[in-house]
């Protein structure tokens, strides 16, 4: 009960915060009423996607500060549980999801136990490592679709199939992936807010002070990663569905993991809003970047500069990221 | 029975031995301080009994059990807590919030947590220093927040390393009142590591002198003060000299 109180107190942020979120939330609600192109639609689903995986990854690497760059196994795990479960023996969505999860939290306990043995820039290696294996494996497993990859081709469209998630409108994607969203900041506000959240502050600032306040630092590491784990599981789940088309080499890639921590660690590691506002900037500036330069100029790969310039300038100014000038800010004003 | 026994205890790191056969008990409710010049091995006697680094060889028992080789979580589990010396308390948290990371060690409700810490707060008159965040204040109530945080995990033991290393003299008085607070009034049985004469020959009931990793005084403030090899090894003879009046 407490625990479910404690997702919806928001009263240690200041109204300010709380209002806009409320406006954004609003504005996300109703802005499919004013028939956006289609193109606007996928931008905002992408937002939600990454805003949920950066939320996912703040848990163990923003909170916990254990930089994480194997994100995208579990995007792979969750992706491929549900399209394989729906392909082969057409179970629905809101089973093979959690099943998904199931399987991802298993395999981050696997290598989670021995990978936190490792610290700093060890650890962050070894993530890319079990990521990277995992890919190729997948790659050379038939069962799965090998490296061709498996499609999800629907019968029929209509009606919209909100068993399976099968939806011919981007629309209805849009609504189920902004549910997710709110409730994905419920849970990231109650963890923050819980002994774990506590527990993983004190470890990120010193692991022996942790320890001689009675953390069981390896243990609580291990636990936050499942969190982030299964929040990256969920929504590989969802980007199945919606892609439909999903192979190793997109859906496991580096990229996906470096463009998730990357995200969080632009808004704002350790901090509720950072990697919402971090999916904010960076997704609607690399998709029409990429659409506007890329594709009109012939300026193949300038949103790529772009992007890395505006991460080369926040990390040299402020390396807790946007939400980390915010509160400098404000604490000037106070002071 | 005695609420820390340590029998024998060795401590190498690789050649050198830091702690080198160290053997005393300490009853509950005794107020002791651990004396000796730098690198004597005090540090490394704390991380040895707080499970922080395991020994060598030897045997600690605390409250009757023996915990040689318990990991520093259970320790804390068990009922000691320590400060470190160079610790400034976690800086993005705020001073109730680091204090309620020690105190989530007894409950899982954060409201709980909150209420012990808020306990904690007035009785160490940190009260209105609550919600200003670790990093901001200065050094002197960030070394109060850092017992207030140990003292958060309810222990019946505490182990202090250095908490008043750098103070003025008005800044070591509150310290004491602090540490006497401890002592007496929540019954903990504490355990200081200080270079500051004036606060260990003041508080202590018992010192425990170490030099290059040996024990080599045990006894009352004023016993110290006399001792031979203590004045030789570490309080000089000028100390002596200068605090005859007082010690006597």
């Amino acid at each position: 009960m407490e625990a479910l109180r404690n997702a919806f107190d928001f009263s240690d942020s200041p109204r300010v915060d709380l209002v806009i979120a409320a406006m954004v939330a609003v504005a996300l609600l109703l802005f499919p009423l004013f028939s956006p192109s289609s193109f606007a639609i996928a931008t905002i689903i992408q937002f939600f996607i990454f805003a949920l995986y950066g939320m996912g990854w703040n848990t163990i690497g923003g909170y916990g500060g254990q930089v994480d760059l194997g994100k995208a196994q579990y995007v792979g795990i969750g992706a491929y549980t549900t399209a394989v479960m729906l392909i082969r023996w057409d179970i629905p969505f809101w089973v093979s999801m959690p099943i998904g999860m199931f399987f991802s939290i298993t395999w981050s306990f696997i290598i989670g136990y021995p990978l936190f043995r490792l610290k700093g820039h060890y650890f962050a290696i070894a993530t890319i490592a079990t990521s990277l294996v995992l890919k190729d494996l997948f790659e050379i497993w038939d069962f799965v679709g090998a490296a061709r990859g498996l499609e999800i081709s629907p019968i029929k469209y209509s009606p919209p199939d909100f068993l399976r998630l099968i939806f011919k409108q981007d629309i209805y994607y849009y609504y189920v992936i902004f549910g997710f969203f709110l409730l994905g900041i419920l849970i990231i506000n109650w963890f923050r807010r819980s002994r774990l959240g506590f527990q993983l502050r004190a470890i990120k600032d010193n692991e022996d002070v942790a320890r001689s306040l009675g953390i069981n630092v390896h243990l609580s590491k291990v636990k936050t990663y499942a969190i982030a784990t299964a929040f990256v599981s969920m929504v590989g789940s969802f980007h199945a569905c919606y892609i439909k088309n999903i192979e190793p080499e997109d859906t496991m890639s580096l990229d996906i993991s470096i463009l998730i921590a990357l995200m969080a660690m632009l808004g704002g590691a350790g901090s509720l809003w950072g990697p919402i506002i971090g999916a904010g900037v960076l997704i609607p500036l690399k998709s029409y970047l990429k659409e506007w330069l890329g594709a009109r100029g012939g300026l193949v790969g300038i949103d790529l500069i772009i992007y890395a310039a505006i991460i080369m300038v926040i990390s040299a100014r402020e390396p807790r990221g946007i939400w980390g000038i915010v509160e400098r800010v404000r604490r000037r004003k106070r002071l | 029975m005695p609420i820390l026994d340590i029998r024998h205890l060795v401590k190498e790191y690789g050649g050198l031995r830091a702690n080198d056969d160290i053997s005393f008990t300490l009853e509950k409710g005794e107020l002791l301080g651990v004396i000796g010049p730098n690198g004597a091995g005090k540090t490394t006697l704390f991380n040895c009994i707080a499970g922080l680094h395991p020994v060598t060889s030897g045997r600690i028992f605390f409250d009757g059990q023996d915990v040689t080789l318990k990991p520093a979580h259970e320790m804390a589990r068990l009922g000691l807590a320590r400060t470190f010396q160079v610790y400034t308390a976690a800086g993005d948290l705020t001073v109730v919030e680091n204090i309620m990371v020690g105190c989530f060690l007894r409950t899982r409700s954060r409201k709980d947590a909150r209420r012990r810490a808020d306990g904690i707060l007035y009785d160490l008159k940190l009260s209105d220093h609550a919600d200003t965040l670790v990093s901001e204040l200065p050094v002197p109530a960030q070394k109060q927040v850092t017992m207030a945080t140990a003292l958060g995990t309810a222990p019946r033991m505490l182990l202090l390393d250095e908490v008043a290393a750098g103070l003025n003299p008005s800044e070591i008085d509150d310290i004491m009142t602090s540490i006497r607070h401890i002592h007496n009034e929540m019954g903990i049985t504490v355990m200081l590591i200080e270079h500051v004469m004036e606060l260990v020959m003041n508080v202590c009931d018992r010192l425990v002198v170490l030099d290059y990793g040996h024990k080599i005084a045990d006894g009352t403030p004023a016993d110290i003060a006399a001792n031979a090899e203590v004045i030789k090894a570490y309080l000089g003879e000028r100390y002596v000299k200068e605090h005859a009046g007082e010690l006597s």
